[in-house]
């Protein structure tokens, strides 16, 4: 194999360009598979372990209940570990991390000059003719100014989102959408909305074209990354529900996030355009941190962020303000730390509150700081 | 008339000022007594089909407060249709890459 023929020439050049030349040639990529450099067992990963993985209870479903945890560094899976019936090989439901998703597939559109942010959606998507100013970029930052309600479990009569899932909104969600009426200006305000992803999921039909557009998640960003499991349900207008149903095994999600850690760079291709991962990594301009929420984690583009703003703290005080986290429903999260080199991927099932993620991120950060590099 | 009759006039007023709440919410009343069947249909059939998890598991998954008064899982069509608050909803399993979706019309479920 071509990478362990001249193991010594590599070593010399490594040590002819110095250290920077080192961490070049020394970067990591999944091919087929990851390669793996298992951290090894210390207290700070049996803390984690005992924290992500308490003994499982079913019957009430109480608790932290981990489906999967996977952790990435440089480029190599540092650990993993599954609870049943989850396996490696699981395509699991990631919920709203799907929006990240979409955003990360419509990245790749974006590069090949299919939209810009400031255009209309109505350009793209006929019906929201209804709301003449509400662009693209709008959308991506959740800031449709649509009167929209996103409660699930709590609120199910009114909720938006399970109308549009379950009932009224299933057979075509963008125009579900389409048909609320603005309560704000376009821009003004953040409302997370199920509702704004999914007309960016059908503005991508016309972006991409009709029928490029079945096959459009595939090729633009799973095939070039390596992703085998992805599954992307789809409503009955044949729109993907870019909100809520994307599916994937824990190891290709890491892809993704593998891909946000480096800026959008694929091995030597520039799959996104590094302006698309900074515009998903800029906090929403008027976003106001509640201050009875102060955990609420701060909208950028279809990603959520730790930055502080508007004299809030982070939202999560133990990881680093550079993070990028997909994040979804029970539990679920991809978590990138790009000065770090760590990917986090967490699969749950989380039915009550008591998972804490800053908790969950602190034990990450101690049981992968105390590991050597060889 | 309130000297006179004052319960049957508060009742009155609770019954008229419910009757507005329901008249004003009809649409989200209508639809509400769906989300259990639809809910239970598509979520197995995804957890059943799409990530391929043991049928018993995928039960209990998807078990809510609600019970459901039918449910089966046509294991040879990869459909799944449940019946919930009286409505019954069906999802299907199409490809590979397009996992379950609800289907317009309800499969009929078995006898008992």
């Amino acid at each position: 194999m071509s990478f362990t023929l001249f193991p010594a020439r590599r070593l010399i050049l490594a040590c002819v360009f110095g250290l920077g030349g080192a961490a070049a040639q020394a970067e990591n990529w999944p091919g087929d598979y990851w390669t793996s450099q298992l951290a090894a067992p210390s207290a700070a990963l049996s803390e984690l372990e005992r924290y992500a993985f308490p003994t499982r209870d079913d019957a009430t479903r109480q608790g932290v209940r981990t489906d999967a945890l996977l952790v990435i560094r440089d480029g190599q899976v540092v650990y993993e570990r599954y609870a049943a019936p989850t396996t490696a090989d699981t395509a699991h439901l990631t919920w709203s991390m799907a929006k990240s998703l979409l955003a990360t597939t419509m990245g790749v559109a974006y590069g090949e000059g299919r939209f810009r942010l400031d255009a209309p959606v109505a350009d793209y998507y006929p019906p929201f003719a209804a709301h003449p100013q509400v662009k693209v970029g709008h959308l991506l930052n959740w800031a449709s100014g649509l009167d929209w309600q996103e409660d699930y479990e709590y609120a199910p009569l009114k909720s938006s989102v399970v109308a549009m899932l379950y009932t009224r909104g299933r057979s075509d969600m963008a125009a579900f959408t389409a048909a609320h009426s603005a309560d704000a200006e376009p821009g003004a305000r953040f409302r997370y909305s199920s509702g704004d992803s999914n007309v960016l999921a059908a503005a991508l039909k016309n972006m991409v074209g009709a029928e490029a557009y079945a096959d459009y998640p595939w090729t633009a960003l799973f095939d070039p990354l390596g992703i085998k499991t992805a599954v992307w349900e789809r409503d009955a207008a044949g729109t993907f529900v870019g909100s809520s149903y994307a599916y994937m095994s824990a190891r290709d999600l890491a892809r993704v996030g593998l891909l946000m850690q480096r800026d959008g760079r694929w091995g030597e291709q520039q799959l996104l355009p590094k302006a698309w991962v900074e515009f998903n990594r800029t906090p929403f301009a008027n976003y106001q941190p509640q201050a009875e929420k102060p955990g609420d984690a701060v909208p950028g583009g279809q990603w959520w962020l730790n930055v502080a703003v508007a004299g809030a703290g982070k939202p999560w005080p133990d990881a680093p303000s550079n993070m990028l986290v997909a994040s979804g429903h029970w539990g679920q999260g991809l978590y990138v730390l790009p000065d770090e080199q760590l990917v986090i991927v967490r699969y749950a099932d989380d039915r009550d509150a008591s998972f804490d993620r800053n908790h969950f991120l602190k034990l990450v950060l101690a049981a992968m700081a105390t590991e050597v590099q060889p | 008339m309130i000297r006179r009759r004052p319960f049957s006039t508060v009742l009155l007023l609770i019954v008229l000022l419910l009757a507005a709440l329901i008249w004003q919410n009809r649409t989200h009343m209508q639809a509400f007594p769906d989300i259990i069947g639809a809910y239970s249909a598509k979520e197995y059939c995804s957890c059943r089909y799409v990530a391929n998890n043991p049928a018993d598991y995928c039960e209990a998954y998807v078990a809510q407060y609600v019970p459901l008064s039918g449910f089966w899982d046509d294991a040879a069509h990869k459909r799944v249709t449940a019946r919930g608050l009286g409505r019954t909803h069906s999802a299907q399993w199409l490809s590979l890459r397009q996992g379950c979706q609800l289907l317009p019309e309800p499969a009929a479920l078995p006898k008992p």
